[in-house]
C-alpha cells in the first residue's frame, strides 16, 4: 500500500514537473505516431526491416511489429523508458558499426527528438488497428509544388477529356496539367498530386476526378478533386506501390483501383472505405474495367493473365491466359459477354467472358497499352505510336490516328465533341478530329517547354 | 548431358564470383627507402571536360632491379591549381590551360604535364560508356542479379551490359519511364534501390560517394540521353602496369590504372568504372578502387573489365622465408630450369629425387596404366645402371599398352560410347584412336583427321567425331573445349561474363561447322558425314548473318570455298597458333603430374592463369618444333627431375601444390584401380563379350559393359568433352567397396589368386608376404612390416585366411591405392 502510495505520488510529481515548463509556454500537441513517428520509420527504416526483407528478425512496417523485439529479444520500444528501448538505442549509437540506420547517414536530430519524446509519452498509438500497414495509417502526404518550369519533359501516361469536351487533363509530375483541347494552351494546374499519375478518371455525373499513382515502389493512392474547382476532395487507399488504374462503377458510388502490389481494391466513393481487396494476381495490375451493371470486374496484369471477378464477393470467375506476355489494358465487350484485352504480345484479344475461350484478336505495330471504350468505339494507343479506333460491337478498325513521334501510351476519345487525344512517351500530347482523323493540336505538356 | 554441363559452367562461374574482393588484412606500410629513381603513369594525361580525372601510379625503382608502388605516399604539387590538383591521387581538372604536377618521393621526383581543354562545356554522361559501364561496376547486371535471364524483381538488364539496346529500353522505358525521374533524380528508383533507401531484395550495393553513383545521377539529370549516332568508340582498354612486376613484402601493394582507348583516337581513364578480379584471393585481393594487396606469396592474374572490354595483369608477390637457402637441385631438362626457376623466386624448396621403386611404380601408372610384374620390379631396383630410368620410360612408351591407355584417355574427350558412335563404331574409333597412338601420328594431323573428316563414320572412323558433336553448336563447344581450351557454352546465349569471348565469336566459329550434314545409311551403326555447298548462320540476337570468325585473327574473308574446316584446321595446327599445342601439352602434364600447369586443363582464360607461363611456353615451343610429336613431351616430361620428385614434402615446400615442388599423390584411376586389384591378386576381369585378357584400362566405351566398380571410382560415362567429368574425389561408395565389396572379396577368396598359387608351391610364408608387397606397392615388406605380418599368420590357424586379411589390408593402404 505504501509503495502504491509513493507511486502514485512520483506520478503526480512527474505530471507536475512535466506539465510546468508547458503551462508556461504554448502547449505542444503530443507526438502523433501516424503522422510524426509513421513517416520517419518509412522513409528511413521500412527497406530493411519491412515484410521484403527483415534484418534481425524485426520489422516495423506496423505499430505492433515495430514496439515487438527481433532476434535479439531486447524491447524495441518500451512505454516511457528511454533506457529500455532498443531500437532508440540502436538509432542514437555512437559506434558507426551498430548505429540505424545502418551504413547510412544518422537520423537528424529533429527526429530522433520525435520518437524520444513519442517513447516518453508513453508510445501510444493513435490509429484504429495496430496491425495495419504503416502505409494505410499516415495521413496522406501534401505534396510540394511541381517546378515553375519543367527541366524536361515526362512521359504522358494518363490522359483524359474534362466532361465537357473543353480540356484535355494530363497527368505531370507532382500534378495534373489542363490543356484548352481547341489549341493547346494552358489552363489550369491541379497541384497536391503524387509523383506520377498513372489513371484519371471522371466519375460518371462527372463531379469528381480521380487520379490514381503515388510514388515508384514506395506509395500508391488515388486522389479524388472536385471537377469544378479542382479542390482535393479526399484520398482513398494508400498502398505500397503505385496504382495503375482506376475505374468508377457505373453508378459512381464505388471505384476500382488496380495497383502495382498486385491487388484490385473496391472503395466507397463516398467515406472512401475499403470494401473489398483481391490478391488474386501475381504482379502488377495494370488496368482494370467493370462490366455494364456493376457485377463483374475484368483486370490486365503484368503476371500475362486477364482476369474476371465478381465484385460481390470476389470470387474469380475466368483467368486468360492467350497473351503469353503481359497484359496491359482491359475493356469489356458493350454486351458484356466478351472482353477486349491487350498487351505485350502486340495483340488485341477479344474472348469470352463465359469461359476466357479467344473469339479473335488483331496484331498491331507494338505493344498496345491501356484501352478505353467511348462513344461506342474502343481505342488502343500502341508502342508502335498510332491510335486506333475500332468499331466496339463488329471490333472492325476504323481509323487509326498518326503522327506522333514516340510511343502512344495513353488515349481518351470525346463522342459528343468527336476528338481523340493521346499523351506519348516525349511528352507529347497530340489531338485529332475523330471524323476525318486531322491533326487538330500537338503540344508538349510539360509547363515551361514549347514545342 | 546438358545437366552437367550446366554444372561445369556453373562452377567456373562461382569460381570468379568467389573473387570478390574481401581483405581484412591492414596494409604494411610502404619503406619508400631510397629509389634510384621515381616514375609516374601516366607522364602527361589531356583531360577534356570537367569530369574527366586521371588516376596517378608512381612507381620506385631500386639499385638492385626491385620496384615498388609508392603511390599511396607519394606528395603531389600543381603547378597551376587554378588548371589542375591531384585529390588524392588522382589528377582533377579545375580550368582550361596547361600544369605540371609534381611527383616527390624518396628524395626523387617526377613531373606529370596537365592539358585540361573544354572545361566550361558539360561533358555528357555516356550511356554506353558511363551508365551501363556504372550498373556493371556495382554488380546490378550480375548473372546472380538483374542480370539473369528472367531478372529480379521484374527488374531486368543484360548480362554485363551484352545488350545496350534492351538495356535501354529497360531502363528508360519500360513500365513508363518507371525507373528514372527525371524531373527530380534523386527520386529515381534506379539511385532509391541500390542505396537501400526504398527496399530492394539485393540490399545496399551503391553508395553516394561511389563514382558509379555520381555518373547515374549525371545521366538521370541530364534526361537519359543515349550516345549520339556515331560517337567514338572504345576499341580496347590498358591496364597499368603490365604483367610481370614482382612485388616482395613489405611491398606488397599496387594500384592499377585502367585506360580505354576510343576509335577517334583519345584515350579516357576509366579506372574508377573499371571492375577488378583476382585470379586468386589467397595470393592477392583487389578492392574497387583498382588498389591490389597481396596476402600471401605467389602470382595472381588481376582480371579487369570494362565492358566487354577484358585484359589482365600478372602479378607476383614474394617475401623472405627464415631459413630459406636454396639447395641447387639437379636439373635433367628444360622443364626443370623452369620449374625450378619459379620455385626459387617463390622460396619453395623442391623434394627431393623419388626412390626407384616409386619411380618405376608411378611411371608404368603413367605410361601404360598398369603396376609392374614383380619381375619387373626385381629387374628394376637390382639394375645398377644411372640411365635406367631414361631406358625404363623409351621401352614403356613403345608398349602397344602404351596406345591403349592414352586412347582411353582421348576416348574420354571425344565421347566414345556405345551409344553415341554405335556398337560397329565404338571398335573402329578405338582402334582408330590407338593406332594414332602407337604410330605416334603428329598431333596436328590427329587434329586434322579429325576435324576435316567426311564420309562413313564405319570406313572413315574420325566422321565419328561429328556424329558426337551432332550440330553446330556441340561443334562449337566441343571444338572450342578439347582444342582452344576454352568453355564457350556461355557465349551461346550471351558474352562470355568473365571472359573475352563474345556471342558473336560463338557463331562466328559455328560458320565453320554449319554445312555439315549427316545422314543414316542403310548399314545399321552407320551414319555418312559430308559437307553442304551452302547455308549461314545467323546470330540469334542481332539477326546478323555471321562470317567465319577466328580467335585472334577476326573474320575470315575468303574461307575455303569446299570445306570450310579446312579453314579452320589450317588455322589451328599452323605453328605459331597460340593455343593448339599449349592445350595438349598442358593436357599431356596434367596427365603426368595430376594438376595442369592451367588447371583445369581445358580451362583456359584470363581469370586461370598458368602457374608456370614460361614452363608452358617453352613445352608448346618443343612441341611445335618437333613435329607435335606428343611422345617427345611425355618422354621429356618424364624424364624431368620434377616428375621424379618425391611426393614427400619438406619444410619449405609443403604448402605448395601448384609449382611442382613435389610430386602429388593422387588416387588411382577407376580403370587403373580394377587392373591393379586384378594383378596383385594376379587374376583377369572378363568384360562382358571382349577378348580375354582385356584390361579395364583398355577398354573402348564405359557403356559396352556394365561394371559397378569402375561407375564407384569415377568412370566417366563419356556425356561431355569436359576433362572433369573424370572424377577423383573419394566417396563413401569407395570406401565400402574396399570394405567388403564383391569384387575384392571374390579375387580374395579365388582359388587361383597369387597368394594361393604361391602357397600351393610352398613357398615360404615370409617370401609370399614379399611378393604381395612387390605386387601391390612395388617394393619389399620393411622389417616391422614383415614381423606384423608373421604376427598375424602365427596367430591364425587357417593360414590361408590370414592370407586374405594381410592381402586385403595391403590392398586397403595408402600407398596402395594412390600414385605417389
Amino acid at each position: 500500500m505504501i509503495t502504491r502510495n509513493i507511486q502514485i505520488a512520483f506520478s503526480l510529481i512527474c505530471v507536475a514537473v512535466i506539465a510546468l515548463p508547458v503551462s508556461a509556454q504554448e502547449e505542444p500537441a503530443p507526438v502523433s505516431f501516424r503522422k510524426d513517428i509513421a513517416p520517419i520509420l518509412i522513409n528511413n527504416c521500412l527497406a530493411c526491416h519491412g515484410p521484403k526483407k527483415a534484418e534481425g528478425g524485426y520489422r516495423v512496417d506496423s505499430y505492433s511489429r515495430f514496439i515487438a523485439a527481433g532476434d535479439s529479444e531486447l524491447a524495441a520500444i518500451t512505454a516511457s523508458n528511454l533506457d529500455d528501448s532498443e531500437s532508440l538505442r540502436r538509432i542514437l549509437s555512437d559506434d558507426e558499426a551498430d548505429r540505424m540506420p545502418l551504413e547510412g547517414d544518422p537520423l537528424p536530430q529533429e527526429q530522433t527528438d520525435l520518437i524520444s519524446r513519442w517513447i516518453t509519452e508513453g508510445a501510444k498509438y493513435d490509429a484504429e488497428n495496430p496491425e495495419a500497414a504503416l502505409s494505410a495509417i499516415v495521413p496522406p502526404p501534401v505534396y510540394p509544388d511541381p517546378p515553375e518550369a519543367y527541366p524536361r519533359s515526362v512521359p504522358i501516361t494518363a490522359i483524359a477529356f474534362s466532361p465537357d469536351g473543353a480540356n484535355v487533363v494530363a497527368g505531370g509530375y507532382h500534378e495534373l496539367t489542363v490543356w484548352n483541347a481547341a489549341d493547346g494552351t494552358l489552363v489550369s494546374r491541379i497541384k497536391n498530386v503524387g509523383q506520377r499519375s498513372y489513371a484519371i478518371q471522371y466519375s460518371p455525373d462527372g463531379a469528381l476526378l480521380a487520379v490514381g499513382g503515388g510514388a515508384p515502389g514506395r506509395l500508391g493512392e488515388v486522389r479524388l478533386f472536385d471537377a469544378a474547382s479542382g479542390e482535393l476532395k479526399s484520398v482513398v487507399a494508400s498502398t505500397s506501390d503505385v496504382i495503375l488504374d482506376v475505374a468508377f462503377n457505373p453508378a459512381g458510388d464505388r471505384i476500382a483501383l488496380a495497383g502495382a502490389d498486385g491487388a484490385i481494391r473496391i472503395h466507397e466513393v463516398a467515406t472512401g472505405a475499403e470494401q473489398r481487396v483481391i490478391t488474386s494476381h501475381s504482379d502488377w495490375v495494370m488496368a482494370i474495367a467493370w462490366n455494364g451493371d456493376g457485377t463483374r470486374l475484368a483486370s490486365a496484369s503484368r503476371d500475362k493473365t486477364s482476369k474476371l471477378f465478381n465484385t460481390e464477393n470476389g470470387e474469380l470467375l475466368v483467368t486468360y491466359s492467350g497473351h503469353g506476355q503481359p497484359v496491359k489494358g482491359v475493356v469489356f465487350h458493350p454486351a458484356g459477354d466478351k472482353v477486349f484485352s491487350s498487351g505485350s504480345d502486340n495483340k488485341i484479344h477479344l474472348w469470352a467472358a463465359a469461359d476466357g475461350k479467344k473469339a479473335s484478336e488483331v496484331a498491331l505495330g507494338g505493344e498496345v497499352y491501356k484501352l478505353t471504350r467511348s462513344g461506342g468505339f474502343v481505342f488502343a494507343p500502341s508502342a508502335d505510336k498510332t491510335v486506333r479506333q475500332f468499331e466496339e460491337g463488329s471490333h472492325t478498325e476504323v481509323r487509326s490516328y498518326t503522327g506522333n513521334a514516340d510511343w502512344a501510351l495513353a488515349a481518351a476519345f470525346h463522342p459528343e465533341t468527336k476528338r481523340v487525344v493521346s499523351g506519348a512517351f516525349n511528352g507529347d500530347v497530340k489531338i485529332w478530329n475523330a471524323e476525318d482523323g486531322a491533326e487538330i493540336a500537338t503540344f508538349v505538356a510539360a509547363p515551361g517547354i514549347a514545342k | 548431358m546438358k545437366l552437367s554441363r550446366t554444372k561445369q559452367i556453373l562452377t567456373a562461374m562461382f569460381a570468379v564470383l568467389l573473387a570478390t574482393p574481401a581483405f581484412g588484412q591492414t596494409l604494411e606500410p610502404i619503406q619508400v627507402g631510397t629509389p634510384a629513381i621515381v616514375e609516374a603513369h601516366p607522364a602527361a594525361v589531356k583531360l577534356f571536360g570537367n569530369r574527366q580525372n586521371s588516376q596517378l601510379v608512381i612507381t620506385g625503382k631500386y639499385e638492385d632491379g626491385s620496384v615498388q608502388d609508392l603511390t599511396r605516399v607519394a606528395e603531389f604539387t600543381s603547378s597551376n591549381p587554378q588548371v589542375a590538383e591531384v585529390d588524392g591521387t588522382k589528377i582533377v581538372p579545375r580550368g582550361d590551360g596547361q600544369a605540371e604536377i609534381k611527383v616527390s618521393v624518396g628524395g626523387k621526383e617526377a613531373i606529370v604535364s596537365v592539358e585540361v581543354s573544354n572545361h566550361g562545356q558539360v561533358d555528357s554522361v555516356s550511356f554506353l560508356y558511363g551508365t551501363l559501364a556504372a550498373l556493371s561496376k556495382q554488380g546490378c547486371n550480375a548473372g546472380a542479379c538483374h542480370g539473369s535471364p528472367s531478372g529480379k524483381g521484374g527488374f531486368r538488364l543484360s548480362l554485363r551490359a551484352f545488350d545496350p539496346v534492351l538495356d535501354e529500353l529497360t531502363l528508360i522505358r519500360e513500365d513508363f519511364g518507371r525507373r528514372a525521374d527525371v524531373v527530380s533524380p534523386d527520386d529515381s528508383l534506379l539511385l532509391l534501390k541500390p542505396l537501400m533507401k526504398v527496399a530492394h531484395g539485393g540490399g545496399r550495393q551503391i553508395r553516394k560517394d561511389d563514382p558509379s553513383y555520381q555518373v547515374l545521377r549525371d545521366w538521370i539529370s541530364e534526361g537519359l540521353q543515349m550516345d549520339p549516332e556515331g560517337h567514338a568508340k572504345v576499341v580496347g582498354i590498358d591496364v597499368y602496369p603490365p604483367s610481370g612486376r614482382v612485388l616482395k613484402r613489405p611491398a606488397h601493394t599496387q594500384q592499377l590504372s585502367v585506360t580505354a582507348r576510343f576509335s577517334d583516337g583519345t584515350t579516357k581513364d576509366v579506372t574508377e568504372l573499371a571492375v577488378y578480379s583476382s585470379s586468386d584471393t589467397e595470393v592477392a585481393g583487389v578492392d574497387a578502387d583498382g588498389l591490389v594487396v597481396g596476402e600471401n606469396r605467389g602470382e595472381a592474374a588481376i582480371v579487369v573489365r570494362y565492358l566487354e572490354f577484358i585484359e589482365s595483369t600478372f602479378l607476383t608477390f614474394v617475401k623472405d622465408i627464415d631459413g630459406f637457402t636454396w639447395n641447387n637441385p639437379p636439373v635433367n631438362n628444360y622443364v626443370d630450369t623452369h620449374v625450378n626457376a619459379k620455385l626459387q623466386q617463390l622460396k619453395y624448396l623442391p623434394s627431393e629425387t623419388c626412390t626407384d621403386d616409386e619411380f618405376i611404380r608411378r611411371v608404368y601408372l603413367d605410361v601404360i596404366g598398369v603396376l609392374p610384374p614383380v619381375e619387373a620390379v626385381e629387374a628394376f631396383l637390382a639394375d645398377a645402371s644411372e640411365t635406367k630410368r631414361a631406358v625404363l620410360i623409351d621401352k614403356l612408351l613403345d608398349q602397344p599398352e602404351h596406345a591403349k591407355f592414352w586412347a582411353l584417355k582421348w576416348g574420354d574427350l571425344l565421347r566414345l560410347t556405345n551409344g553415341q558412335v554405335g556398337a560397329d563404331g565404338v571398335h573402329k574409333y578405338y582402334r582408330w584412336l590407338e593406332r594414332a597412338f602407337r604410330d605416334n601420328m603428329p598431333y596436328d594431323e590427329f587434329a586434322r583427321q579429325l576435324l576435316t573428316s567426311t564420309g562413313s563414320t564405319l570406313t572413315n572412323p574420325p566422321a565419328n567425331f561429328y556424329r558426337t558433336a551432332d550440330d553446330m553448336n556441340d561443334c562449337v563447344e566441343t571444338i572450342s573445349q578439347v582444342f582452344l581450351g576454352a568453355r564457350l557454352q556461355c557465349a551461346k546465349c550471351h558474352n562470355h561474363p568473365f571472359e573475352r569471348w563474345t556471342q558473336d565469336n560463338y557463331y562466328g566459329m559455328g560458320a565453320f561447322f554449319n554445312r555439315i550434314q549427316r545422314k543414316k545409311t542403310q548399314r545399321a551403326d552407320e551414319l555418312f558425314v559430308y559437307v553442304a555447298r551452302s547455308g549461314e548462320v545467323t546470330q540469334p540476337r542481332t539477326q546478323q548473318q555471321m562470317k567465319p570468325w577466328l580467335p585472334g585473327e577476326g573474320d575470315v574473308e575468303n574461307p575455303d570455298e569446299i570445306d570450310r574446316r579446312r579453314t579452320f584446321a589450317a588455322w589451328l595446327t599452323k605453328p605459331d597458333n597460340p593455343f593448339f599445342g599449349k592445350i595438349e601439352v598442358n593436357r599431356i602434364w596434367g596427365h603426368l603430374l595430376g594438376r595442369g600447369i592451367v588447371d583445369p586443363v581445358d580451362d583456359f582464360r584470363d581469370t586461370n592463369p598458368p602457374s608456370n607461363a614460361a614452363l608452358l611456353d617453352a613445352l608448346a615451343k618443343d612441341f611445335a618444333e618437333n613435329g607435335y610429336d606428343r611422345k617427345h613431351i611425355v618422354r621429356t616430361i618424364l624424364n624431368s627431375r620434377t616428375y621424379q620428385a618425391s611426393f614427400r614434402p619438406n619444410e619449405f615446400n609443403e604448402e605448395d601444390v601448384r609449382f611442382f615442388s613435389h610430386y602429388q599423390p593422387r588416387l588411382l584411376s577407376a580403370e587403373q584401380l580394377l587392373d591393379a586389384i586384378c594383378h596383385v591378386t594376379d587374376l583377369n576381369e572378363t568384360f562382358g563379350s571382349l577378348p580375354p585378357g582385356t584390361k579395364a584400362t583398355q577398354l573402348p566405351a564405359p557403356d559396352l559393359v556394365n561394371n559397378d566398380f569402375l561407375k564407384i571410382f569415377g568412370q566417366p560415362e563419356r556425356q561431355t568433352v569436359c576433362a572433369c567429368e573424370r572424377t577423383s574425389e573419394s566417396n563413401l561408395g569407395m570406401a565400402i567397396q574396399f570394405f567388403n565389396g564383391p569384387l575384392v572379396y571374390n579375387k580374395l577368396r579365388d582359388e587361383n589368386n597369387r597368394f594361393r598359387k604361391l602357397l600351393s608351391q610352398d613357398m615360404a610364408h615370409e617370401d609370399v608376404v614379399r611378393k604381395l608387397y612387390m605386387a601391390a606397392v612395388c617394393r619389399t615388406p620393411s622389417d616391422a612390416e614383415l614381423q606384423a605380418s608373421m604376427n598375424h599368420l602365427n596367430s591364425k590357424e587357417n593360414k590361408v585366411e590370414a592370407f586374405e586379411d594381410l592381402c586385403w589390408a595391403l590392398l586397403n593402404t595408402n600407398e596402395f591405392l594412390f600414385q605417389h
